[in-house]
C-alpha cells in the first residue's frame, strides 16, 4: 500500500515537474509574484501568532521600504548591490555552472578596489578628476580581482573535475578569512580602533544627486543598470553568450557545434566573478568608503542566489527581483529600529520570502537536471 | 495452482503500442517469455527494445496492448508495482548507492525490521543464502562500499538485489555493455544458474553473438516492430543481422557514373578509444574523394560512431593521422574543422544535433557561431540567422514550416531534415553523415538520400555510415565493412550481395583475401591524384 502511495506521489511529482519545465516566462513571473504574496501572508500569520499586530507590521514594512526619502534611498542602496550580485549569479546559472561563490568574489573585488584606490591616490590629482580616475581604476581592479577569484574554481572544475559548488563555498571562507586577517593586521588603517582599512579620500565618491544620502547615489544604481544591459546584450546577442547558454542547456549539442566546453566553464565563471567584482567595487566606493572585516559586510552574494532564482536567471528580471529584496532588507532595518517586533522575526519573514520565491525555480532547475517530468527531454 | 502456473507463460505481451508524440516507439508488438528461458530481445539502438521493457516494468504506460504476467492481466503503474509482482529490471546504469555497502544497497527500501530497527543479521543471512545458491560470490563483499567493487560484481549485486525483492522474472538491459569478456562469461554462467532454478530472463542486447550464446530464443525488433522470434539453436548470426537491419524495397540503386576527383578526407592507421577507455577503432585507413560516397557498413556499436567523431573533431585520436585536403588536421579542434568545411550529421540528433528547447532559429546558429553572415566580430546577426532558418525550413520541407517552433516538438524525420539542411548549407567540402535516416519516415529517407546523391554530383566527398544494407548499397560508390573497430573488408556496391554484406557485418571475413582486406583506401594507385 505504501508502495502505490509512493508511486502516486512520484507520478504527481513528475507531472508537477513537467508543468514547471514547460512554464512560460510569463507564467514563471506570475508564480514568483504569487509566491512573494503567499510568503508575506504566511509571515503575517506568524507575526500575529507571536502576538504582534499584523496590520501594524505590514504598514511598517511599506513605510520602511518606501515611506520617505531616507527609506527609498536605503531601499535603492540595497537594490543596487542585489542587482549586481544577482546578475553575477544569473550569468553562471544560465550556463549551468553553479557559482555559489559570488559572496567571496564580491569581497575580494571590493577589497581590491579599496586597496588600489588607496595605493594609487598619491599619483593622481586631489580633485574631482582624480576622483573619477580612481573610481575607474579601482573598479577595474575589483573586476579583475573578482574575475580571477571566480576563474580559479572554473579552472578546477573544467580541468580537475572539482565540483564548483564545493570549491566556491570553500573559496568564500578563504576570501572572508584572508581579507579579515589583512584588515585586522597588516593593512589596518593607522590609528584605527576597528579592523578597517584606511578611508579612501573624500573626493573619491559617487555624487549623491537625487537623495541626500551618504551611502546611496543614483550613479551607483546607473552602473548596476548599465551592467544589466551589457550582460543582457552579451547573453542574447553575442557568440560568447550563445555558446555559454547553449552549454548550460545541452552541453553535448554545444560541443557538437564546436564549443570548447571546458574553456566555456572558465570564461563563464570569470565573467560571473567580474560582475561580482563590480558589485564589490560599488559597495566599497558608494556605501563603505573603506574595507572592514568581511564577515560583517552583509550576505549580498548569498542573497543574490535567491534574487537570481526569483528572476529565473534572467539578467533583466534581476532588476525587479533586486528591488524586492532591497525593499525587504530596508524594511527590516526600519522595523528593527521602529517597532517592538524582534529583529529575528523580521529575518525569519525575509527568509520565508526567500524560501517561497526560490523554491519553484529551484525545483524547476532540479527537475531539469534529474530528468523528472519526462525522460524525453 | 502450482500446475496452472507452470503451464502459463511468465510474461505475455500482446499488441503493445507506445507512441511518443508522433514517433511510434513500439508498434503492435507481441512477445512471450516462457518460464525458465532466456529470451533475447535483439535490435539496434532506437529499435524499441528498452521502450518495450519499460512498458512491462511500469515506467511507461502503453497506448494500446495488454500485459499478462503469470497468466494474469497486469498493468503496472510503477517499477515498485512490477517488483511486487515479481518482475525485476537490471538497468544498464546501475541503481546502486556508491558509498553504501552491498548489504545496505540490497536491503534499501525493503529492510527487514524487528521492533522498528533494521534486522541486519536476518538480512545478512538471506543475502548469503541467495548468493551461495546461485554462486554469486557477493557474500564476501557484504560490508564493502559499492564504489570499491568492479563493474561485474556490481552487476551481480544488482541481480541479488532483485532476487532479494522476490523477482521471478528478470529484465537485463544491455548487461554486457560495461563488462570485460571474462565478466561476460561470468554473467552468462549466472544466467544459466537462474534459469536452472526456474527464473525467467529477458536479455536485451544488440550483439548478435551474445544473443545466440546466452538465449534460448531470440526476438528481433526493428524500427519499433517485432520482425520475428527464432530459436537460438539453428539460427546463424547473419540471419539475425539480416532480420535486424532489414530490407526496404524502395531502395534501388540507380545507374550512375563514377569519376572521383582528388582525395578530400583521409585517415591513416587511426586508433580511437571509446567513452569507457576501450579501443573502439583499430588501425583504420580510409580515403574519400571529391564526388564519391564512401559507405561504412556495420552493425551498430562496432566503432562507427567513434570513427565519425574522430574524423569530425569531436573525439581525440589515440594514434594515426587525419588529413583534410592534404593537410594534417589530426589535432585540429572541432570548431576549426567546421570552419574548414567538414560537416557532420551526428548520429544522435536529440542530444547533439539540436538543442531541444531552442526554437529552430536558435538551432540554425548551432555550429555557425563563427560563420559569416550569421556572426561577425563576436556578435550574432539574428536577422541573418532567422533568414537561414526560414530557408532551411522551406528548402528541406520541415514540418511545421515555422522557424519559431521548438526543436523538441518536431518529429524525428523533421528534426533530421533540419539538421541535414543546416549542415549542407554550410557549403562544406566533406560531409560525414552517421545514420542520417535512422528513425526517419520513408518520405524523409528518400529526400535525404536524394540530397546526398545531389551533393555527390556536385563534387562533395561524403562518408556515409549506416547499418542498413539497402541504403548502403544504393548510395555508396565503395563500401567498407566495419566490425569490432576494424575495416574487415571493402566491397563494390555494384556486385556485392546482401548475403555477402550480412556475413561481413557479422564478422566473417572473406577467407581468400583476408590479408588485403583491412583497408578501404582505394585500390587504384595513389600517384596521379594525390596532392
Amino acid at each position: 500500500m505504501s508502495g502505490s502511495d509512493s508511486s502516486r506521489g512520484r507520478a504527481a511529482l513528475d507531472r508537477a515537474a513537467a508543468r514547471m519545465l514547460n512554464a512560460s516566462v510569463l507564467q514563471r513571473l506570475a508564480i514568483a509574484t504569487a509566491s512573494t504574496a503567499l510568503a508575506l501572508v504566511v509571515g503575517l500569520v506568524v507575526v500575529a501568532a507571536a502576538g504582534y499586530d499584523p496590520i501594524d507590521f505590514i504598514a511598517n514594512v511599506f513605510e520602511g521600504a518606501f515611506g520617505d526619502d531616507a527609506a527609498v534611498s536605503r531601499t535603492l542602496k540595497f537594490t543596487t548591490i542585489f542587482i549586481l550580485t544577482g546578475v553575477a549569479v544569473a550569468i553562471a546559472f544560465r550556463a549551468g555552472v553553479f557559482n555559489i561563490g559570488v559572496q567571496g568574489q564580491f569581497v575580494v573585488g571590493g577589497f581590491a578596489t579599496v586597496m588600489s584606490i588607496l595605493w594609487l591616490a598619491p599619483f593622481l590629482p586631489e580633485n574631482a578628476v582624480g576622483g573619477v580616475g580612481l573610481i575607474v581604476l579601482g573598479t577595474l581592479a575589483g573586476i579583475v580581482a573578482g574575475g580571477a577569484y571566480a576563474a580559479l574554481p572554473g579552472v578546477l572544475k573544467a580541468y580537475g573535475g572539482a565540483n564548483e559548488i564545493i570549491t566556491t563555498i570553500m573559496l568564500n571562507f578563504i576570501a572572508v578569512g584572508v581579507v579579515g586577517w589583512l584588515v585586522e593586521g597588516p593593512l589596518r588603517g593607522e590609528g584605527n580602533r576597528a579592523p578597517n582599512t584606511e578611508r579612501i579620500p573624500e573626493y573619491v565618491e559617487f555624487p549623491s544627486i537625487v537623495y541626500d544620502s551618504p551611502d546611496f547615489s543614483v550613479v551607483g544604481l546607473a552602473v548596476a543598470l548599465a551592467v544589466v544591459v551589457i550582460v543582457a546584450v552579451v547573453v542574447a546577442r553575442t557568440r560568447f553568450g550563445y555558446d555559454m547558454v547553449t552549454s548550460g542547456h545541452q552541453e553535448s549539442a554545444a560541443t557538437y557545434s564546436g564549443v570548447d566546453a571546458k574553456r566555456t566553464i572558465v570564461t563563464t565563471m570569470a565573467f560571473s566573478g567580474m560582475v561580482a567584482g563590480v558589485a564589490g567595487a560599488v559597495f566599497a566606493i558608494m556605501i563603505q568608503g573603506y574595507y572592514s572585516d568581511p564577515s560583517g559586510v552583509g550576505t549580498y552574494g548569498f542573497d543574490a542566489i535567491a534574487v537570481s532564482l526569483l528572476a529565473a536567471n534572467n539578467p533583466v528580471g534581476v532588476v525587479p527581483a533586486g528591488l524586492l529584496f532591497g525593499g525587504l532588507d530596508s524594511a527590516g532595518a526600519h522595523i528593527g529600529l521602529n517597532s517592538d517586533v524582534p529583529v529575528q522575526l523580521i529575518d525569519g519573514i525575509v527568509g520565508l520570502v526567500v524560501l517561497f520565491v526560490s523554491a519553484p525555480e529551484l525545483f524547476r532547475m532540479a527537475a531539469a537536471r534529474t530528468g523528472l517530468g519526462g525522460d524525453d527531454r | 495452482m502450482a500446475t496452472s502456473k507452470a503451464q502459463t507463460s511468465a510474461v505475455r505481451l500482446e499488441g503493445i503500442t507506445k507512441r511518443f508524440g508522433d514517433v511510434v516507439a513500439n508498434d503492435d508488438i507481441d512477445f512471450t517469455l516462457e518460464r525458465g528461458e532466456v529470451h533475447a530481445l535483439l535490435g539496434e539502438n532506437g529499435s524499441g527494445k528498452t521502450t518495450l521493457m519499460s512498458v512491462l516494468y511500469g515506467l511507461y504506460d502503453q497506448n494500446a496492448g495488454t500485459i499478462h504476467v503469470d497468466g494474469e492481466p497486469r498493468s503496472f503503474d510503477s517499477p515498485r508495482d512490477a517488483m511486487d509482482a515479481g518482475v525485476g529490471m537490471i538497468h544498464q546504469h546501475f541503481q546502486l548507492v556508491e558509498p553504501m555497502t552491498v548489504l545496505q544497497n540490497v536491503v534499501l527500501g525493503h529492510e527487514p525490521t524487528e521492533n522498528g530497527l533494521v534486522d541486519e543479521s536476518a538480512a545478512r543471512a538471506e543475502i548469503e543464502e541467495i548468493s551461495s545458491r546461485y554462486d554469486f560470490d557477493v557474500d564476501e563483499y557484504l560490508d564493502t562500499p559499492v564504489r570499491d567493487l568492479d563493474l561485474g560484481t556490481r552487476q551481480r549485486v544488482e541481480i541479488v538485489k532483485s532476487l532479494y525483492r522476490g523477482a521471478e522474472i528478470l529484465i537485463l538491459d544491455e548487461p554486457t555493455a560495461v563488462l570485460t569478456p571474462q565478466e561476460v562469461e561470468g554473467l552468462f554462467d549466472v544466467m544459466d544458474e537462474l534459469t536452472a532454478a526456474g527464473r525467467s530472463l529477458i536479455f536485451i542486447t544488440h550483439k548478435l553473438d551474445e544473443g545466440l550464446t546466452a538465449a534460448d530464443r531470440v526476438t528481433v525488433l526493428r524500427d519499433g516492430a517485432a520482425v520475428g522470434t527464432v530459436p537460438a539453436d539453428g539460427t546463424t548470426e547473419q540471419e539475425l543481422a539480416r532480420m535486424m537491419v532489414g530490407r526496404e524495397i524502395l531502395f534501388d540503386r540507380q545507374p550512375r557514373e563514377t569519376n572521383p576527383g582528388d582525395p578530400v578526407l583521409e585517415a591513416a592507421e587511426l586508433r580511437v578509444r571509446g567513452d569507457r577507455g576501450l579501443e573502439r577503432v583499430t588501425d583504420v585507413d580510409l580515403t574519400v574523394r571529391e564526388g564519391e560516397i564512401l559507405g561504412i557498413a556495420g552493425v551498430q556499436g562496432n566503432g562507427q560512431t567513434e570513427l565519425a567523431e574522430a574524423l569530425t573533431g569531436l573525439r581525440p585520436v589515440e594514434s594515426g593521422t587525419v588529413r583534410f585536403g592534404g593537410e594534417d588536421i589530426t589535432g585540429m579542434s572541432r570548431r576549426r574543422r567546421i570552419e574548414a568545411g567538414i560537416a557532420y550529421v551526428p548520429e544522435d540528433r536529440q542530444t547533439e544535433g539540436l538543442v531541444q528547447d531552442y526554437d529552430l532559429v536558435r538551432n540554425a546558429l548551432l555550429g555557425n557561431q563563427t560563420i559569416e553572415p550569421y556572426a561577425s566580430g563576436g556578435f550574432v546577426d539574428w536577422t541573418a540567422v532567422r533568414e537561414h532558418a526560414e530557408n532551411i525550413v522551406e528548402e528541406y520541407d520541415v514540418q511545421p514550416p515555422n522557424p519559431d517552433t521548438e526543436a523538441s516538438s518536431l518529429s524525428g524525420g523533421n528534426q533530421q531534415k533540419f539538421i541535414v539542411g543546416r549542415e549542407i548549407e554550410h557549403d562544406p567540402d566533406v560531409i560525414v553523415a552517421a545514420h542520417p535516416t535512422r528513425g526517419v519516415d520513408i518520405g524523409s529517407i528518400e529526400f535525404i538520400h536524394d540530397r546526398l546523391l545531389e551533393l555527390r554530383e556536385a563534387g562533395l566527398a561524403i562518408v556515409f555510415v549506416s547499418s542498413k544494407l539497402e541504403e548502403i548499397q544504393k548510395l555508396s560508390d565503395r563500401i567498407a565493412v566495419m566490425y569490432e573497430g576494424e575495416f574487415i573488408d571493402t566491397a563494390d556496391p555494384e556486385d556485392v550481395t546482401e548475403e555477402e554484406l550480412g556475413l561481413l557485418m557479422a564478422g566473417h571475413r572473406h577467407e581468400a583475401d583476408d590479408e588485403s582486406a583491412a583497408d578501404a583506401t582505394e585500390d587504384a594507385p595513389e600517384g596521379g591524384a594525390s596532392s
